[in-house]
């Protein structure tokens, strides 16, 4: 695996979307290359953070009044 | 006594199924703010959200993901209801080569994940908001609410490679908007303003 087919199956290797096999050999190429590694480590680091700014706070209390109204 | 049973068990069914939907509230609120970046129209979008759903419940089968249903339905009212109808595909000019690794080549600069950890929460939020909507719901699908590629493209209706190619994109978007926060607000020095 070169560099171009690393960064072409980077999304899905971030993601756990690869298969066994393809993934085994993404991680080998990551452990030989520094620089793709950054790369990785960085949309690791970028995939956390939104995770982490975007799921914070809840609906409000007369939101789910209102639906509980609703629905029950 | 039949019907008396009968009426019993729907309303059982239907509890059930209102019990359940309600458990995903917060979560379909966060992504109805994502959408709309505004309170008062995500309070709309997922009152509706509800109000569909159960009107629909004998469509949705017990058993399978109902989160993804319930965003199926909400994004769908989403592009109805606020953008005027269902989207066109968009292209992004300017995308180029650029990414955060990029154009922090010089050594001594701090490194990349280092930068983003000095990046405000509500600026990453921002940053997602500003992302055109069509790679914003796919962020916050995938990111956000930890869907597969294929329940994403299910509730999008799309193939899983357009997910990939968006989810691409996007992340790429995130990353250029993030580092031009982090240029303006100091965090980084622009590549040769000598600073």
């Amino acid at each position: 695996m070169n560099c171009g087919d690393c960064l072409e199956q980077l999304t899905p290797y971030l993601d756990r979307e690869l298969t066994d096999a393809e993934l085994v050999q993404v991680r080998r190429h990551l452990q030989d290359c520094p620089p793709c590694d950054d790369r990785y480590q960085l949309q690791v680091h970028l995939k956390r953070l939104v995770k982490v700014c975007c799921d914070r706070g809840g609906a409000p209390e007369h939101l789910r009044s209102k639906l509980k109204h609703i629905l029950f | 006594m039949v019907l008396v049973a009968e009426h019993a068990a729907d309303t059982n069914a239907r509890n059930r199924f209102a019990e359940e939907a309600i458990g995903y509230l917060d979560t379909l609120y966060r992504g109805a703010l994502r959408l709309t970046r505004d309170p008062a129209q995500a309070e709309d979008l997922v009152q509706d959200t509800y109000v569909r759903a159960l009107r629909y419940q004998g469509s949705y089968q017990v058993g399978t993901n109902m989160k993804a249903w319930l965003f199926a339905i909400m994004r769908n009212l989403f592009w109805d209801r606020f953008k005027g109808g269902r989207p066109e595909d968009i292209s992004l000019d300017g995308d180029g080569d650029f990414a955060l690794y990029d154009t922090l080549k010089d050594p001594s600069a701090m490194p990349e994940a280092e930068v983003l950890d000095q990046i405000a929460a509500d600026e990453v939020v921002k940053a997602v908001e500003k992302l055109p909507e069509l790679h914003r719901e796919v962020v916050l699908l995938v990111d956000v609410e930890g869907f597969s590629y294929k329940d994403a493209a299910e509730v999008l209706g799309v193939p899983i490679g357009t997910v990939m190619s968006r989810l691409h994109r996007a992340r790429r978007q995130l990353q250029r908007s993030l580092y031009d926060y982090a240029e303006e607000s100091g965090i980084v020095h622009a590549p040769g303003d000598g600073s």
